[in-house]
């Protein structure tokens, strides 16, 4: 497993255990994986390469950035849509995050989303006739579980030492959507819309609020909450001490006396929950019930923006928000240059393979 | 760092901004349209897009905004709304499963017309249109129950809604009309557009013994290709321009004529009279049967010509007594099922091997 | 006429089956050396749009073929070269692989959608790629098992610094495991465009890329044991159309699930005799001797 070495543990000294963990505060620009500056050099260099190819494709780049800009930061309904595009990434960047701690990986991500769906949906259908303030949260503590449950055997797996949980949590992403599907062509599948395979509609009670005029939902509050009590757990708690103990060192861990295998169930089982609600939030705010193809990636956009920001929380709540710009180039490339909207996932990969192939003294 | 903190606290001013910025240039009118596949598929999307191209053509200054794979969950909403934002004043929502975006849409954007294809529901400034499909496919069916040797044919359906269930049955029904012993196996890919499974459906079918393929799904390319290879006909649907796929083995299809309707709907909106209605036209408006295959013998293409006649005139393949495939009678003698119950079949008609799921 | 059912369903076992096999073979070269790309699903896509493009522009099926093979490799070597020279994370990098062939071949695909190809010209009822499956996978069984290439392969993906030791480079066989795992995996992208489908679609792999990582473990990085697995994979699929097609009430969905729990109960199974079959530095960088 990688070791972070740069966030162990030092050793006891003679006024005793340094508690409060290494001094983070230098660390913070270097513990994204670039400071700004640099950053901004990357990411221009990525928009002229994509430019590079949009021109030989025969579109017009420039104009695209232009129209996107001025759609995104000039236009509140296209501002609001960062947002909305945002807060599941937000939540299953964490799930990825607090596993990676401890030195898991966890690229579960999708399938803890459809399963926590699946699981808030069960309520949803299961209890129309609670008020908001109860099926709410309700929905919520199923979204929760929903998740939790599925990233809970990969967990135990890994605690067992039976399976590598990168593995188990990959192939768990594909069972999941196939339960979903199960669902709504079967038992769930509503008898209005000519039996279009989807749930039945959310009573409003079940649906998340949104900002009027916008589709920006209560569920960005989850994710800003999520990633404040993780950067609070990290850094200011003896348990994210111990976490990052372990993915720092474990076999020392282990002769200190912390219960590895538990932290490790434990961890799994609390960031497939995140990811969860990611899922409950998107169904009971953006799509109103249970369809197929509730998410476009999410998981692995979190994967993604958990790694460029280090597991850092501030690098993540940046790393978000610039995937939700890209995502909207994509947007403006499809309405008005006719080009699939498939194409912006190019520019992330040039992105990200810049970051990826930036040269490393370190490993 | 403080610094840093600021610009997030500060960002929610930004939602106070103007909607609609003038992000559209000057034009006539400005229309969009997505769709849930590719124009180019030789099927749905394909005539959805013939008929925007013609309405194009008809109104010159008219601005066509196109999104291709959207994908028939929230996603459409984004998109529509980003064509709103563009200036689009009406939006044609192309594929079932954008119904209820696009009504929730048009809730929020009063001023804005929708016309959504396949649906239901309708508002003030949103009206639905389809083709009359069923009634149009039970010509099909003479033709598929002339032109087969092993009277089994086959269907492959995307998504087993109502509309695609009574197609399937006026399907049967034509061809048991001219040949009783002909048998329809159905095989649901579970999605309007997946190439790989919609071959290995027709496949299977023929496998079965199906000499006579066709299909509901967004694109016949794939079923009539297949059918193509393996020496068996096929019957299109969708759109015309399929018969192009198969050389030999075409009897005949079905294809949308968008055109006329769109433009007339382009017009209202311009002029401002826009007016919801459920709009269902079959042969001979908004659907044309295509040219025969060269294997058809000139009695059957008379045949199957009479039957679409008959439909054009207002046949009714749907009028009692009619019993589904277990037996039960479900159109009781003397009794019609008319336009507004095509999307509640949940049953296949006798001669139909299947359940409907 | 109609064909049993078993030999219904065979039949389209081995035509599904097909893709999946080339893609699990290249992907498991890479992982015997010691690489996990999970961005195979972008290389097949990658090969699947060039295939079909190339086949659209030259007329010949089997141009498209190499074109797609080539395309693979390509694709991979962008993989390899951040992930070996630059020593970034797999996973990542895997991630981005995957990103970027939804991309580029969304890009590359778009002009040629609608295009009718010539697909590849089949022998007895099956196209060469079918008939040269099978002998790929014992061919490739003979270069990682009874080769001095193959054997500085399994070195590296055991232990790079020993085979570093040993006298071999461990970076450079990896970057002629990726071009050859690359090469096999647009190959098998470009069978569904060019042989399964004969059309080009966004993101038509569906799936496919990762399933071919579960089957390289289902298989236990053996080659020989990928056929089976490709065939009990591409079976599930083929399974429950046929038995639609006879009129069986067969969910699909619970069927395409057994290919994915057997593999899980697989690894357990195989967890628990604790016999770790796994490349031992797989996933792991090799940073030389320092």
């Amino acid at each position: 497993m990688p070791h972070d070495s740069a966030l162990a543990l030092r050793g006891p000294s003679l006024r005793g255990p340094n508690l409060r963990g290494p001094n983070l505060r230098g660390r913070y620009l270097r513990t994204m994986k670039f400071p700004v500056p640099r950053a901004l050099i990357i990411t221009l260099a990525a928009l002229a390469i994509f430019a590079a190819l949009l021109l030989a494709a025969g579109k017009d780049p420039l104009r695209a950035y232009a129209d996107t800009l001025v759609y995104v930061f000039g236009n509140s309904y296209g501002f609001s849509e960062l947002f909305v595009r945002m807060t599941p990434v937000l939540l299953t960047a964490v799930a990825v995050a607090l596993p990676a701690r401890l030195g898991l990986i966890n690229v579960g991500g999708e399938g803890q989303l459809y399963m926590g769906a699946w699981l808030a949906t069960a309520g949803a259908l299961a209890f129309p006739n609670l008020p908001a303030w109860l099926l709410l949260p309700l929905m919520t503590i199923f979204g929760f579980a929903g998740g939790a449950l599925w990233a809970l055997l990969p967990g135990v797996l890994r605690a067992a030492r039976l399976v590598n949980e990168t593995i188990s949590t990959l192939l768990l992403n594909y069972i999941a959507p196939l339960i979903v599907s199960f669902f709504i062509f079967g038992p769930w599948r509503s008898p209005e819309s000519a039996s279009y395979p989807q749930s039945p509609a959310f009573v409003d009670a079940a649906r998340l609020p949104s900002i009027p005029g916008t589709r920006v939902h209560a569920g960005l509050l989850f994710g800003v909450v999520s990633l404040a009590l993780y950067s609070f757990l990290m850094r200011r708690t003896r348990l994210g001490l111990k976490m990052r103990a372990i993915g720092g060192n474990p076999e020392a861990s282990v002769r200190l006396g912390i219960p590895v295998p538990a932290f490790i169930v434990a961890t799994m089982a609390v960031a497939g929950g995140i990811a969860g609600i990611a899922g409950m939030a998107e169904v009971s705010a953006i799509q109103g019930r249970l369809v197929s193809g509730l998410s476009p990636g999410y998981g692995f956009m979190g994967f993604l923006v958990a790694w460029l920001a280090g597991n850092s929380a501030g690098g993540i709540a940046v790393m978000a928000f610039l995937f939700a710009v890209i995502s909207s180039i994509g947007d403006i490339l499809q309405i008005t240059q006719d080009v699939p909207y498939a194409v912006v996932n190019l520019l992330m990969a040039v992105i990200l393979f810049i970051v990826l192939g930036q040269k490393r003294r370190t490993p | 760092m403080r610094l840093r903190l600021l610009i997030p606290l500060l960002m929610p001013l930004w939602l106070l901004l103007p909607g609609a910025l003038p992000l559209a240039a000057q034009t006539k009118l400005t229309v969009g349209a997505i769709y849930v596949g590719s124009v180019h598929d030789y099927g749905y999307n394909e005539a959805m897009h013939d008929g925007l191209m013609a309405m194009k053509k008809a109104i010159p200054g008219v601005t066509l905004l196109e999104a291709e794979n959207v994908p028939e969950t929230a996603e459409s909403t984004r998109i529509m709304e980003g064509m709103i934002q563009h200036g689009a004043k009406l939006i044609f929502a192309t594929s079932f499963g954008h119904q209820q975006f696009a009504f929730d849409l048009a809730k929020q954007h009063p001023d804005v017309d929708f016309e959504h294809a396949g649906g239901w529901m309708q508002m003030p400034n949103f009206g639905n249109f389809f083709g009359a499909t069923q009634a149009a496919w039970y010509p099909m069916g003479v033709a598929a129950g002339k032109m087969t040797k092993s009277n089994i044919l086959g269907f492959v359906a995307g998504v087993p809604i109502g509309y695609v269930v009574g197609n399937i049955n006026a399907f049967a029904m034509g061809a048991r009309s001219v040949n009783p012993k002909a048998e329809v196996h159905v095989v649901v890919t579970g999605g309007w557009s997946d190439k790989a499974k919609e071959a290995a459906a027709a496949n299977a079918l023929i496998d079965q013994g199906a000499d006579v393929v066709t299909m509901h799904v967004d694109s016949p390319a794939t079923v009539i290709q297949t059918a193509e290879h393996r020496g068996v006909y096929s019957i299109g649907f969708q759109s015309i321009a399929a018969k192009a796929l198969a050389p030999k083995f075409w009897i005949t299809g079905l294809g949308f004529t968008w055109g006329p309707f769109m433009t007339e709907t382009a017009k209202s909106v311009m002029a401002g009279g826009f007016k919801p209605a459920m709009v269902r036209e079959g042969l001979g408006q908004m659907m044309a049967v295509a040219p025969f295959g060269p294997a058809v013998p000139a009695a059957t293409r008379t045949l199957v010509t009479a039957a679409a006649e008959k439909v054009e005139k207002g046949y009714n393949p749907f009028t009692g007594p009619v019993t589904d495939n277990t037996g039960v009678v479900r159109i009781k003698d003397g009794e019609s099922w008319g336009g507004d119950k095509m999307g509640s079949f949940d049953w296949y008609v006798e001669g139909v091997i299947g359940k409907p799921k | 006429m109609s064909t049993s059912f078993a030999a219904g369903v065979l039949t389209s076992s081995i035509l599904s089956g097909t893709s999946l096999l080339y893609a699990t073979l290249g992907e498991l070269v890479g992982e015997r050396a010691g690489i996990v790309n999970l961005g195979l699903e972008g290389t097949m896509l990658i090969g699947a749009s060039v295939g079909f493009a190339a086949a659209s522009v030259t007329g010949d099926p089997y141009l498209g073929l190499l074109a797609a093979g080539l395309a693979g490799t390509a694709a991979n070597l962008l993989f390899g070269f951040v992930v070996i020279s630059r020593r970034a994370n797999q996973l990542a990098a895997g991630l981005t692989l995957m990103f970027f062939g939804f991309g580029a071949s969304a890009l590359i695909g778009r002009p040629f959608v609608g295009a009718i190809v010539p697909g590849l010209p089949e022998f007895f009822g099956f196209d060469a790629l079918v008939w040269l499956a099978a002998p790929t996978a014992v061919g490739l069984w003979c270069v990682i098992f009874r080769t001095r290439w193959g054997l500085g392969l399994r070195a590296v993906g055991e232990d790079p610094v020993a085979a570093f030791a040993s006298g071999r480079r461990p970076e450079s066989l990896r970057y002629q495991a990726l071009s050859l795992g690359g090469f096999l995996g647009g190959i098998g992208g470009a069978h569904l465009s060019l042989a399964l489908t004969l059309t080009w679609d966004e993101g038509m792999t569906a799936g496919r890329g990762f399933i071919a990582i579960a089957l390289v473990i289902f298989a236990r990085w053996n080659p020989l044991w990928a056929v089976p697995g490709a065939l009990v994979f591409g079976g599930a699929e083929a399974l429950q159309l046929q038995l639609q097609a006879r009129g069986a009430d067969v969910s699909p969905f619970l069927m395409n699930m057994t290919p994915y729990l057997l593999t899980m109960l697989i690894l357990v199974f195989w967890g628990w005799n604790r016999r770790s079959t796994a490349p031992a530095a797989l996933g792991r960088n090799f940073f030389g001797v320092e």
